[in-house]
């Protein structure tokens, strides 16, 4: 689990090693890195959001 | 290794002079607090800007030039570099997010337009601006003043050339002013660079803006969205008075308006309605029917020797009151007040070889625009 955060959260930034992203492609499974994806862009908007209305006050 | 810190040095020096004076290269870093942040901001992205060139571009010449071919360089073959990767995604991150922090605080403070102490409407026509003083019974328009014969190259330019009017919008010091802009006809935009002012103003919309000047002067600008053939020929001028000076001139602008009310219900003399018709027409008119009248068809037609305007006074009124839908005649009901409506109708059925000898009295304008 913590693996595929980390993958995610590699993706996002675009930065990931050959070795790691070797390592995702034979093990895990599909649907766990896009449901992570969806997930962690979520939180990544209600971050924006919550940042922005801070600014906001 | 010496001569190339001289170099950075002499840059630095160069730039932290101009950025002392301001001396049309930058920027203004005109009379209000908004205005000074705004160039602050500038200043500050500006040498963050000059930091990561100078590092770069060092580092790319530097390396060009240690690392050449003819020195015996091998290059390095290596796919990639986590650690180096991570670092120079990072580092444009914090880079942007510090940027962003006194950027947004400039914003809002820019866009907060509360508590303001004076409301000033500001509305845009082709091709003048209308200032009206919301809650003071204060309204005209501003009309460049700028002889057509220095446009047209047979006088000599003045010292304002374009960025002069009839009647500069008049703002006290020290006070917050709320600006709300539209438009008549088409976008706009309200320009002046030392207020730090740019607000376009769209017909339908209002949009919000402010000022509070810090120094009494005269401030000039210009319409900043390409609205017509006159676009170039409707500045702005914002002249920053003290306090008591403004209210002065608020109190006397008042009384001129209740005068002017006055003058709609008694009977004018043709001669004062030609001399006053006169003045409407060559700031209003002229820029479309031409100074003598003989307009630029098809887009504006002649008023001198038009038959169908000479025989036909309400036609003519008719036209100067609402306007021609789908033309460029814009409706002058709310822009002129009865008596200079009157004035300037009067003038155009007399002036030029038009002869009607017909008087058009404010009242009977005053009732149109009632109806």
């Amino acid at each position: 689990m913590w693996s595929v955060v980390k993958s995610v959260l590699a993706a996002l930034i675009g930065v990931q090693s050959n070795q790691k992203r070797e390592e995702d492609f034979s093990s895990g499974r599909p649907a766990a890195y896009l449901a992570t994806g969806v997930v962690v862009t979520l939180l990544f908007v209600l971050l924006l959001i919550f940042l922005a209305m801070m600014a906001a006050r | 290794m010496r001569s190339r810190w001289w170099w950075l040095i002499a840059i630095v020096l160069a730039a932290s002079e101009s950025q002392a004076q301001s001396n049309g290269w930058n920027m203004p870093v005109g009379v209000t607090d908004v205005s000074s942040d705004i160039y602050g901001l500038h200043m500050t992205i500006f040498w963050i800007c000059v930091v990561i060139g100078v590092v770069v571009f060092g580092a790319m010449f530097y390396s060009l030039f240690r690392y050449r071919h003819s020195k015996g360089a091998k290059a390095a073959h290596f796919h990639e570099h986590t650690s180096v990767e991570v670092l120079w995604t990072a580092i444009p991150i914090l880079i942007l997010v510090g940027m962003a922090v006194p950027a947004t605080a400039t914003l809002k403070n820019m866009y907060d337009s509360s508590n303001a102490e004076l409301d000033v409407m500001i509305t845009g026509q082709q091709w003048r601006w209308r200032y009206e003083y919301l809650g003071e019974d204060v309204a005209f328009t501003s009309n460049m003043s700028t002889p057509r014969a220095q446009i047209s190259g047979e006088e000599a330019r003045g010292e304002h050339y374009l960025l002069e009017v009839d009647e500069p919008l008049v703002l006290p010091i020290n006070r917050k002013v709320r600006f709300l802009m539209t438009s008549d006809d088409v976008i706009h935009s309200w320009w002046v660079p030392d207020l730090a002012v740019k607000q376009d103003t769209i017909p339908g919309f209002i949009n919000e803006n402010w000022v509070k000047i810090n120094e009494p002067g005269i401030y000039r600008g210009q319409c900043a969205e390409l609205c017509g053939i006159d676009h170039g020929f409707m500045p702005v001028v914002v002249h920053a008075v003290e306090e008591e000076e403004f209210e002065t001139w608020l109190a006397e602008r008042k009384e001129a308006a209740e005068q002017e009310a006055m003058g709609v219900d008694r009977e004018w003399e043709m001669a004062e309605l030609l001399e006053r018709g006169e003045s409407v027409y060559q700031a209003i008119c002229s820029s479309c029917h031409q100074a003598e009248g003989q307009g630029a068809p098809p887009a504006f037609p002649a008023l001198a020797n038009n038959e169908q305007l000479l025989s036909d006074v309400d036609w003519h009124l008719d036209k100067v009151i609402n306007g021609v839908s789908g033309a460029a005649m814009p409706a002058f009901r709310s822009t002129l007040n009865p008596v200079e409506l009157a004035a300037v109708v009067t003038y155009t059925r007399n002036a030029w070889g038009n002869e009607t000898g017909d008087v058009v009295q404010p009242s009977e304008v005053a009732e149109l625009i009632a109806q």
